[in-house]
């Protein structure tokens, strides 16, 4: 070998030191790893709590996870998140990652970190296991939204998720189904009014305004209001962003439909003629609008102390203005039988008198206006025949078709894009266009709820004004929308919506389909939640009692502003209801022949009446008279109302009998049971049971 | 010749030194209102939003299904029955009268009932109404919107020195 140069020996050195320096890169870097470091802060931080030997106990260098391969979950996020089950470590003075899993229904060992969190299990650097990455799309989902990864498997409501069920309510409410197909909405029958003869209901100079700004009535001052008045509600019809060749072409067109079935509800001319010129038919009709309770379902704005609020349900639309809408005709026609226009509402078909019905037809016509409710519409000729056809086109060009029904008119199929796995979209997925929002999918759903023209310039979608907890519930139910859990092994594992339905036939459902029972109360499951579940209403009540309730509703809990109406029922209907109820709406908990008059003595009442006062203090939810608390329904006149056995059994286990009902369950001897019974069938009003009405049977 | 291979061995190990020095990018920090499971407002005022947790949040939720009828001033009906009763139950905010009991005696006047623990009998018994675990939740939720603010009691010091 010959000599080697010198150059060439200090070249090799230096080339020599820089290669063991690029090999020592690799482990340093191995060394420096996020979660390794985490690791060493974990063992120091415990180091300076009290129960360093415990949580030392339970630790192990190397990386934790969480393998179950039947669910497909490799959760790596326990490295970090090292004290996930300390339960001394839940305090929120401990800094994350290190703080314990507040308690929760699924066990972390079980279920994993990302079934819930989303985010990515495998990753072992912080931004790739919580962001969007490159390669690791799936992002954490935020706690604020976290019910929507319970909404994947469970797919009915559950008490633990208000805000997924809020939102998943909205959904319905807002009527998403009709453009959009939704996972668990299935599309109901009627989304929109039927319009197939809305021409007769209303102007032209109406149907534009409204379409204009369906959602705001701006008052003198210039505030905008919501539905008439200032409300977090969304109303049910959304803002469509129209321009005034639009607007005047649809309302020229809805106000072309009449096409319907002439309507016609003639009132007897002599009763018309008696009260045409008395001065105070309109109040009268103000009363019998009240005494009938239709504020139940619809609101009135109403004005006191100058402070303009909205009393009244939500089941069917606003009334303060409707008397500037409606066409008089309509109105008449509607109250008579409103399934006879819409087959779908909700309304019942009350039981009017002439007398009654021309009352509160003049009370709406008169009252419930505002002479300046158009004011704000330019002049609007008679349609002429290009613009309704141009409405027409409109009319399922923009969507309208997807929720309204006109009989000859057949909508689009799928008319806004499928939302069943929204989801699991992946940012790569979205179309953020040139909206200054951070580019997340959360964003990107409330963006196209609230400025939809914001994300996609050509957007048809409606624009909805939602109060922020009403918008984070329906980003919330969107997201549990995912096309279903992500491994079979999960899937398996869905608990399904129940299906209940309650659908009786027979002189009963006659009337329970007439006047709606169901719009407000429950029946095995099936039905609103407004008024009470009356699954054992015939266990519950007296017969006699059912028959005089549903003549004259009274209220039993004072503290409602809402109360059953007053349907002018015939007493063969009352009789009807009430005998179904009493015979089929029976708790097997309940056995009416086990307590008889013989057990309920005068000892036993007077025993019972010092139970009710002084050990169980049950006056402080219960009132008796003029005295006591209203959590609980007034008890005055309990012993013509509920039968003796419901009484004992309700007293043994309320939450048996009513699952949810919020009457405390205590543990109370049998004697003690029979005496508060006892004491309780003494209470009535007016001594003993009102007779039953006259043509309703005998009570038993 | 040499000098170029010296040189690309200079610069490949600079590229690979650069690398691994790479800087992270900073994730924007999150809403600490979106790291809630649920949000309460405060009672005494309204602006301030309290961040719950889970168990916080199912805490909530009890209370208002159960509770809210005569601990708070207003209930989902309307008015509140807490003016109603004699001695005034507290509201569930009162830190002044709840902070000094520990969970334990609020745990047992709540499943055991208001005349078991010398209280007023008004308050009922809930422990066969209301699971262990909801108890637990409603107790938490207490601790967390009381004003003045809970400070949970000093942990036992440690068992042995960790020198």
């Amino acid at each position: 070998m010959g000599k080697i140069p010198k150059r060439l020996r200090r070249a090799f050195a230096i080339s020599s030191v820089l290669f063991l320096g690029v090999l020592a890169v690799s482990p340093v870097k191995d060394l420096l790893q996020e979660w390794k470091q985490s690791r060493r802060d974990y063992v120091r931080f415990a180091e300076t709590r009290p129960d360093t030997k415990q949580l030392l106990a339970d630790f192990h260098p190397g990386i934790d996870q969480i393998w179950i391969p039947e669910m497909n979950v490799t959760d790596r996020c326990t490295t970090c998140h090292q004290g996930i089950h300390q339960a001394s470590l839940l305090d929120v003075s401990v800094p994350q990652p290190f703080r314990a899993h507040t308690p929760m229904p699924h066990q972390v060992e079980k279920w994993g970190c990302v079934v819930c969190h989303r985010g990515q299990g495998l990753a072992t650097e912080v931004r790739e296991a919580h962001e969007t990455t490159l390669a690791w799309e799936q992002p954490l989902l935020p706690v604020r939204y976290i019910q929507a990864s319970c909404g994947v498997c469970h797919r009915g409501t559950l008490p633990e998720t208000p805000q997924l069920d809020v939102g998943r309510e909205l959904l319905v409410k807002l009527n998403c189904a009709g453009c959009h197909r939704l996972e668990g909405i299935t599309r109901p029958a009627m989304l929109g009014p039927d319009l197939t003869s809305v021409g007769s209901k209303a102007s032209r100079a109406w149907f534009y305004k409204w379409l204009k700004e369906p959602r705001t009535i701006t008052d003198s001052n210039g505030n905008t209001t919501v539905d008439g008045v200032e409300n977090e509600e969304e109303p049910r019809m959304p803002q469509f962003r129209l321009n005034e060749k639009e607007l005047r072409a649809l309302s020229a067109y809805l106000s072309s439909l009449r096409t319907g079935p002439a309507e016609t509800a003639k009132l007897d001319p002599r009763v018309v003629a008696a009260l045409e010129r008395k001065p105070d038919t309109v109040d009268q009709g103000e009363v019998r609008f009240r005494q009938m309770f239709c504020t139940t379902c619809h609101s009135v704005a109403v004005t006191r102390a100058g402070e303009t609020k909205l009393i009244g349900g939500e089941i069917g639309p606003e009334l303060t203005k409707v008397g500037s809408k409606v066409n008089p005709d309509w109105l008449l026609a509607w109250l008579r039988n409103p399934q006879a226009s819409m087959p779908h509402s909700q309304m019942p078909r009350y039981g009017w008198s002439d007398e009654d019905l021309y009352k509160v037809t003049r009370y709406i016509l008169s009252k419930l206006t505002d002479p300046d409710l158009m004011s704000d519409v330019p002049r609007l000729e008679g349609p002429a025949q290009e613009e309704i056809q141009l409405g027409q086109r409109l009319f399922l060009e923009k969507g309208c078709a997807s929720c309204h029904f006109v009989k000859g008119v057949s909508p689009q199929a799928d008319f806004g894009p499928n939302l069943s796995n929204l989801g699991s979209k992946t940012l790569s997925q979205l179309e953020f266009s040139k909206a200054k929002i951070p580019r997340t999918l959360i964003a990107y759903i409330q963006a196209k709820i609230t400025d939809p023209v914001s994300v996609n310039p050509a957007a048809r979608m409606p624009q909805y004004q939602l109060a922020p907890r009403h918008l984070e519930a329906l980003t919330t139910a969107l997201l549990s929308m995912t096309g279903g859990p992500s491994s079979s092994g999960l899937a398996k594992l869905v608990v399904p919506a129940p299906k209940p339905g309650f659908h009786p036939a027979g002189a009963f459902g006659e009337v329970y389909e007439r006047y709606k029972c169901y719009v407000c109360h429950r029946f095995n499951g099936y039905g609103g939640t407004l008024a009470p579940d009356l699954s054992y209403e015939g266990s519950r009540a007296q017969r006699s009692w059912l028959v005089a309730f549903l003549k004259n509703p009274q209220t039993l809990r004072p503290t409602l502003t809402l109360r059953m109406p007053q349907f002018n029922m015939t007493d063969a209907e009352a009789a009807t209801l009430a005998d179904y109820l009493a015979m089929v709406t029976q708790s097997p908990a309940v056995n009416l022949g086990s307590v008889t008059s013989k057990d309920l003595t005068p000892e036993a009442a007077r025993l019972g009446k010092q139970l009710y006062e002084v050990k169980y203090q049950c006056r402080s939810c219960h009132t008796i008279g003029s005295s006591g608390g209203y959590v609980g329904p007034n008890l005055t006149n309990v012993g013509n109302w509920m039968n003796a056995a419901w009484i004992e059994e309700w007293l043994r286990d309320p939450q048996g009998l009513v699952p949810g009902t919020i009457e405390p369950r205590r543990t109370l001897p049998e004697q003690e049971v029979t005496a508060l019974a006892a004491y309780l069938m003494t209470l009535r009003q007016g001594g003993a049971a009102k007779p039953a009405a006259p043509g309703a049977g005998s009570a038993r | 010749m040499k000098r170029r291979h010296l040189s690309l061995l200079v610069a490949l190990a600079l590229t690979a030194l650069a690398t691994s020095c790479q800087q992270k990018t900073i994730a924007a920090k999150p809403d600490p209102l979106s790291r809630a499971y649920d949000v309460e407002s405060d009672w005494n005022d309204p602006q301030k939003q309290i961040p719950l947790n889970y168990q916080q949040a199912q805490g909530k939720r009890v209370f208002y299904t159960y509770c809210v009828w005569c601990h708070a001033d207003s209930s989902p009906a309307g008015p509140s029955n807490r003016s109603n009763l004699t001695p005034t139950p507290p509201l569930a905010n009162d830190g002044a009268t709840f902070n000094p009991l520990s969970d334990e005696f609020v745990r047992n006047t709540i499943t055991l009932g208001g005349s078991a623990m010398g209280k007023s009998a008004m308050m009922p018994p809930w422990g066969r109404t209301l699971k262990p675990d909801e108890v637990q939740a409603v107790i938490v939720f207490m601790r967390a919107i009381a004003q003045p603010s809970y400070q949970p009691p000093a942990r036992p010091g440690p068992q042995y020195s960790v020198k």
